[in-house]
């Protein structure tokens, strides 16, 4: 496919008076791995949930993988896998269970659901722990388990909501591991929203998001380049100053 | 269709998987007959066409279907706090689609219910209901948990958190329960009750399950009273409506995205 896998122009929400997401204007080609940076209360979110569908644009449009988010949100969902910031799993269920949860609801058969998700238990080391209920694993091994559901239809296009908050240092370097391996071995297009700065170091290219709106858009070492600052963080701070001042959240 | 399917399994392993709430659901009925059958039997004591227990099996079976399929619909409060709601609502596959689902399966986990609890009650209280009875029975428990099932998920669709959990039960539960008929006629009642009688959906389906369980006693006053064909198309329409409301309910945006912001500011 030739079209970009995600296309968004003038795209824009607004939660009764307040504005989440101004107009965004963004192309992410495929393969591509792009960061979606900024503070919390940026509008992150809000775009990850309008291209996927769960949320109305009150402005603009976008199409994700060629397919337009107004008008063809089931074409979108299909083509999309989607881990949120909190994770989906049911704590009642063992990590199996979830997976063949997910994988119906995502319509594959089970004898075709089966063998991928063997695949993925043993590629994300869950294979021991299949049949343990979710409640009963470690923080890392649940977002483990989250991106291994959001990865099992294939998608072309897998967003990462702030994959790693709550994850302690050693979850996390396994999980980006993980999402190395995984883009090497199958070129899906990964959009990371984070409010860590090195977290996007690894991207391909990266938006400063302040405010619902795009700062800085390029890759790391040209948002570095522009901003005339060694590092990434410099360029996050210098964006995005007044509003961290302001919030002061985490 | 595959969603469906799976909504239902997860349900049923989700209930089986609950050890308690599977026991209670079975021993509850019990203990209405045991404390509420000895003193309504007192109050009806010197009426001697029927047993009260008798009387009350029907109703216990539709209370055990109340109880089941419309606890296991509003389980999708919990869904949506245990981000499971957002899982089916990101997964392609149509806002009805979810609803139908979990309709349906409050739908099984009602009826396995009512069936276990049919299989011990009948005989305690002494009711051996004929082949067409027992029928009729299972039609009005499937039915009656799909009214229920779909009347739950609209229930659950509109409250923000399990905290208004209180809520349905004092204004929703107990009046279902207590104007269905299950433990006394609604004939008896005021013009206002027994006009909210008629759009109580147990009261159909109790009157469907007497129908089916106390023919014996008809000519009494104490079998069904509406015609059967009335209490199935009132019964399946509650359904239909409750599954026509819940899509569009369920889709609602604020659920997901908008509460999140919400906290942030």
């Amino acid at each position: 496919m030739t079209a970009a896998a995600i296309d968004a122009r003038g795209l824009g929400k607004d939660y009764g008076p307040v504005t989440a997401l101004d107009r965004l204007d963004l192309e992410v080609r495929d393969a591509e791995f792009f960061g979606f940076l900024g503070p919390n209360g940026a509008g992150k979110t809000t775009t990850v949930h309008l291209l996927a569908t769960l949320l109305t644009p009150s402005r603009g449009s976008a199409s994700v993988a060629g397919h337009d988010v107004r008008l063809d949100g089931l074409a979108v969902r299909r083509s999309i896998g989607l881990v949120f910031q909190e994770t989906t799993l049911d704590r009642d269920l063992t990590i199996e269970e979830n997976l063949r949860f997910a994988a119906r609801l995502w319509n594959l058969p089970d004898r075709e659901a089966g063998p991928r998700i063997d695949a993925l238990l043993r590629q994300f080391g869950l294979d021991e722990r299949r049949r343990d209920l979710v409640r009963t694993l470690s923080g890392g091994m649940r977002r483990a388990a989250d991106i291994a559901r959001g990865i099992l239809h294939q998608p072309r296009v897998l967003f990462l909501d702030e994959p790693t908050a709550g994850l302690d240092p050693r979850a996390r370097r396994s999980l980006w591991d993980l999402i190395r391996n995984l883009r090497a071995a199958s070129g899906l297009t990964v959009f990371l929203t984070t409010h860590y700065v090195e977290e996007a170091e690894p991207c391909d290219r990266v938006a400063v998001m302040d405010r619902g709106r795009i700062a800085a858009l390029g890759t790391p070492a040209e948002l570095k380049r522009a901003a005339g600052v060694a590092s990434l963080e410099e360029v996050f701070l210098a964006r995005t100053g007044h509003e961290l001042a302001e919030s002061g959240t985490t | 269709m595959r969603a469906v399917y799976g909504i239902v399994v997860r349900e049923f392993v989700r209930f089986l998987r609950q050890r308690g709430r599977a026991l209670s659901s079975v021993a509850r009925p019990f203990v209405w007959l045991i404390f509420a059958g000895a003193g309504f039997a007192a109050v009806f004591a010197g009426r001697s066409e029927i047993d009260y227990r008798v009387y009350m099996a029907p109703g216990l079976l539709g209370m055990v279907v109340m109880f089941g399929s419309l606890l296991a619909a509003l389980s999708t409060v919990i869904d949506r706090d245990a981000g499971v709601l957002r899982l089916m609502l990101v997964a392609p596959i149509r806002r009805g689609t979810v609803a139908l689902g979990k309709t349906l399966g409050a739908t099984l986990v009602g009826t396995a219910q009512a069936v276990v609890v049919a299989a011990i009650l009948l005989p305690v209280v002494g009711l051996t209901p004929t082949p067409a009875g027992a029928l009729l029975a299972l039609v009005a428990v499937v039915l009656l948990g799909l009214a229920l099932g779909a009347i739950g998920v609209v229930l659950a669709a509109g409250m923000r958190s399990i905290e208004n959990f209180a809520g349905v039960m004092n204004f929703v539960v107990f009046p279902m329960l207590f104007l269905s008929g299950a433990l006394y006629p609604v004939r008896h009642l005021g013009p206002v009750l027994h006009v909210l009688a008629h759009v109580n959906p147990l009261a159909y389906g109790v009157d469907l399950l007497k129908h089916a369980l106390l023919t014996r006693w008809t000519d009494a006053g104490y079998g069904g009273e509406l015609p059967i064909a009335l209490d199935c198309a009132a019964l399946a329409l509650f359904a239909l409506a409750g599954l026509a409301a819940a899509g569009p309910l369920l889709a609602r945006e604020g659920g997901v995205a908008r509460a999140a912001f919400r906290e942030r500011r």
